[in-house]
């Protein structure tokens, strides 16, 4: 499926992206930029671990949706909710 | 409540007498008690659940039967049979007991006995788990029977608002049982949500595509998906409650910023899937029973199924019209007013589905024809009365009073009246013995005079405010005549258990099919089925139902005087039941049947609910993270000890116990075609555990945005702990993947290693975070502290009870692991990996929402 090297590979981009989410929170960037790099920057994350570890790539892409609308209905949540107060 | 049941006895006349004990498992007939003890059969299960939740009803009732004596006419402080606060508990546990322990339940007694059958399955895909669900259910409601000897039980209404729902407001310990029995009746919701779909989806018999799954099954497909996603809310409102009264948390004091409005979005978001995760399986017993009895296949069939489908997606886009009448901005009123009156449109379909469905049929007027036919009056009223409430305008004048009373309890009690039906419908099916037609029909008449003398006085006296004991005097006659009919309705089910009660013992037997024109697979069958459902493997494949037997000629001539095939179609396919004789090669592999037949007995599920049961009731006095002082505290913490031991032992008692599920020939598994049971059951729980975390990072967004998102400084002043840890997570999470690695390879050692490095790390995790929570309580900041403090310490501490869990897992893999498990078959290597790596994502936006912005 996949070769122990890639898999090594996405470990060192996972755990180096980590360290620059904390050294764009200390580069002086103004606060909502900061916040979109960094978001990204974990929503990038989780979709290689759930694209490689998981190996959610390799399987039936129904089990991907299936995690899409988990996603979706937890995100339809919290931003209706959090509208609701604005 | 689970002894003497009439269905079981008559099971044991019925020829049930299986007493299997090949597989080293002891199973004994449907005449001893131990069965029900160990049993894993889904019809048993179904049996069980019925039964049980027949009892929940009667407890739901008496309760109910208290109110409407204490209302025959308007009281002050002290008067009438009921206290101020007892009537408050009466008032909150009637709601919560029928709503989860007697509605859905009952819906799934019918659930777990007939969907197997309609699919062609020999069970569910995880009967342990389907049992675990059953034990876990019935716990819950013991736990939730105790509340009331602790004080008093929950009295803060169904809905469990805040800030009534906190300890400030609602002291008891019962109180907080009540809310941990709720969390152990979610715990055992979500088992069963994942074994039904992973079941359903995955264990159709070949050419039972899903357009041509049966309506009933078809409704509780949908059942299930509303109820993965939206317990998994309710879970994590239930969590976030318990908190607040266990451990001290705030987020819905009333000091914290919109602490009252984060409860009802939580609860509403479940709540309103909620409504239809009750009605459909209602609305399923309907669609088939009118079909039988109308001799005549559902009109606009297909259409009937998408407006399903469209009402379980909808569902979760109108919760905030239960919210009109608080602070939420108008803008988001008006899109849920839209919404609402939106999904009130494929409701119009299907009722008129129905309808048309009768007008060109031949109506037969049995017992459950007339019960379903009642529902579907009852419904057409509960439904015209809510559209009434869905209108921004008008919620204002009705909210708070009995207007939403009556016109809830028109759906709902519509919905039971529907299931009673299904109870008729079903019994010569799951007793071999017919109930007595005539009082099956005087109960009709009974509890439809019954139900409409109680609930539409309650229209008429609508300025009535809800939940209170005083009311305007005039009003007072609507009252006596409802509380009349509360007991005519509630007699009448006198008349039932006295009927089925009977018949099941001296009832004339039943045949197969006692429904002419009944065309779903259970109804080719005997009455009751055998164990293992059908003789040979079901198919459609011919677009009817035949059995493919390994024997020469097949048995079951007498079955062919029932429906025969084209000419009663139930929609899709039909089961005309004309066994097969079939020589090609897909017979279903008899020597693998005889070297792993399926299992039918396990304690462990039992053990195990007995477990969490006790944990749970050990940990209800906790307030501010502490037991009481004295005998009383130190009784509880063993308790809670003495439950944990248990539940861990089972656990790993029910890993090691070898026990095969179902042998199933793949037939249609749309969309899960060519994945194992065992990782599609994984994904929908890791997909409903999305929602959890959701539901908690949910609550830590909104409550930010109510407080000022940029004026809220993360709790830890150093982000470097919790970079630390992302680095272990992160690196534990590429042990695993070395380990599923090792283990294809069949490198025993390559395995044992990754899988310790794995338990290694999380331990690191833990120690490390630990010692921050540590320096974090030495600087003054605790739970309590603030609202700021209170999402950081649960919402990372929900995260660290994911990775103990996980760690559990990953010891018992590396000890299994070292004495050579798993390299023949890795699955579990791999599902624990799926698992592992969810914490890890988790743990990605975690880290930088409550460390660096």
């Amino acid at each position: 499926m996949v070769s122990t090297k890639l898999y090594t590979a996405i470990y060192v981009v996972l755990f180096v992206s980590a360290t620059v989410q904390v050294l764009v929170e200390f580069a002086g960037l103004s606060y909502w930029l900061a916040f979109g790099v960094i978001m990204v920057l974990s929503a990038a994350k989780a979709v290689l671990v759930a694209a490689y570890f998981q190996h959610l790539r390799f399987e039936p892409r129904s089990l991907t949706y299936l995690v899409g609308i988990g996603l979706a209905a937890a995100l339809a949540l919290t931003l209706a909710a959090s509208y609701s107060l604005l | 409540m689970t002894d003497a049941s009439p269905e079981r006895d008559a099971a044991a006349d019925g020829g049930h007498e299986v007493a299997h004990d090949d597989h080293g498992h002891d199973f004994p007939g449907t005449g001893s008690i131990k069965r029900w003890f160990v049993t894993t059969n889904h019809k048993d299960v179904g049996i069980l659940y019925i039964v049980t939740s027949l009892f929940f009803l009667v407890l739901g009732g008496v309760l109910a039967w208290l109110m409407r004596i204490q209302l025959l006419a308007p009281r002050g402080l002290g008067e009438g049979i009921l206290a101020p606060v007892a009537y408050n508990q009466a008032v909150s546990a009637h709601g919560l007991l029928m709503v989860f322990w007697f509605l859905s339940p009952f819906a799934f007694g019918f659930a777990n006995y007939v969907v197997p059958l309609q699919l062609g399955a020999k069970d569910l895909a995880f009967p342990r788990l389907n049992a675990l669900s059953y034990w876990l259910y019935l716990f819950s409601g013991i736990l939730f029977g105790v509340s009331f000897f602790q004080g008093g039980t929950f009295s803060g209404g169904w809905t469990m608002y805040a800030p009534l729902s906190v300890p400030t407001f609602t002291p008891d310990v019962g109180a907080s049982t009540a809310v941990l029995a709720l969390v152990l009746f979610v715990a055992s919701v979500t088992v069963s949500s994942v074994n039904f779909l992973t079941t359903m989806h995955r264990m159709r018999a070949e050419g039972l595509t899903l357009r041509n799954v049966p309506l009933f099954s078809w409704t509780i497909l949908l059942t299930a998906w509303m109820m993965l996603f939206a317990f998994a809310a309710l879970l994590a409102a239930l969590l976030v409650l318990s908190s607040d009264r266990l451990l001290g948390t705030t987020y819905f004091a009333m000091e914290s910023p919109a602490g009252a409005l984060l409860w009802t979005h939580l609860f509403w978001f479940f709540g309103h899937p909620e409504v239809y995760i009750v009605f459909f399986p209602a609305l399923g017993v309907m669609a088939e029973v009118f079909q039988t009895f109308t001799g005549r296949r559902i009109v606009g069939r297909k259409w009937f199924i998408l407006a399903m489908v469209l009402v379980a997606i909808q569902s979760f886009a109108v919760w905030m019209h239960h919210m009109f009448l608080t602070s939420i901005n108008l803008q988001v009123k008006t899109l849920f007013m839209i919404t609402t009156i939106g999904i009130s449109l494929p409701f119009d379909l299907m009722v008129f589905a129905l309808i048309y469905t009768m007008l060109k049929g031949k109506i037969r007027f049995t017992t459950p024809f007339l019960f379903v036919f009642g529902a579907l009056l009852l419904f057409i009223i509960g439904g015209i009365t809510g559209v009434f409430l869905g209108a921004v305008v008008l919620d204002y004048e009705f909210r708070g009073t009995y207007w939403v009373v009556a016109h809830f309890h028109y759906v709902m009690v519509g919905g039971v009246t529907a299931l009673v039906g299904g109870l008729y419908y079903w019994f010569p099916k799951m007793t071999g013995r017919m109930y007595d037609e005539f009082l099956g029909k005087l109960h009709f008449a009974v509890y439809f005079v019954g139900f409409n003398l109680l609930y539409f006085p309650l229209f008429v006296a609508w300025e009535t405010p809800r939940r209170v004991f005083d009311y305007a005097p005039e009003l007072a006659p609507w009252h006596q005549l409802a509380t009349v009919g509360g007991f005519v309705l509630g007699l009448s089910f006198l008349i039932m258990f006295y009927n089925l009660f009977k018949s099941a013992f001296v009832g004339d037997p039943a045949p197969d099919n006692p429904w002419e024109y009944a065309t779903t697979a259970e109804w080719a069958v005997s009455s009751p089925p055998p164990l293992e459902n059908f003789d040979g493997t079901p198919t459609y494949r011919n677009g009817h139902l035949e059995f493919l037997d390994a024997g020469e000629v097949a048995p079951g001539e007498d079955r062919s005087d029932g429906p025969t095939g084209a000419a009663v179609s139930d929609g899709g396919v039909t089961a005309s039941a004309t066994t097969a004789v079939t020589a090609d090669a897909e017979l279903p592999t008899a020597e693998a049947a005889e070297v792993e037949g399926p299992s039918h007995a396990s304690i462990w599920p039992f053990v195990l609910s007995a477990g969490a049961f006790l944990v749970l009731l050990g940990l209800s006095p906790l307030q501010d993270a502490a037991f009481p002082e004295g005998m009383v505290g130190a009784a509880y913490a063993t308790t809670t000890v003495a439950g944990g031991v248990v539940t861990l032992g089972s656990l790993v008692a029910m890993g090691l116990e070898p026990f095969h599920g179902p042998v199933f020939e793949e037939g249609e598994a749309w969309p899960f075609a060519g994945i194992d049971n065992g990782k599609v059951g994984m994904w929908i729980f890791l997909a409903s555990d999305v929602v959890l975390f959701g539901g908690f990072l949910g609550a830590y967004v909104f409550t930010r945005v109510a407080f000022g998102w940029t004026g809220w400084e993360p709790i830890p002043s150093d982000p470097i702990p919790g970079l630390v840890n992302t680095y272990i997570l992160l690196t534990s999470s590429f042990t695993v993947v070395l380990a599923l690695v090792a283990a294809e390879k069949k490198h025993k050692w390559g395995l044992v290693t990754s899988l310790g490095a794995t338990f290694v790390l999380g331990i690191g995790f833990l120690v490390n975070k630990g010692l921050e929570w540590q320096h974090l309580f030495h600087e003054g900041l605790w739970l309590s502290t603030n609202v700021r403090a209170s999402t950081f310490f649960l919402t990372t501490g929900l995260h660290a009870a994911h990775v103990i869990a996980g760690l559990v897992i990953a010891l018992y893999l590396t000890a299994r692991a070292w004495r050579g498990a798993y390299l023949e078959d890795s699955r579990s290597v791999e599902y624990f990996g799926l698992y592992w790596h969810f914490v890890d994502i988790v743990w990605l936006f975690l880290f930088p929402l409550f460390y660096i912005l």
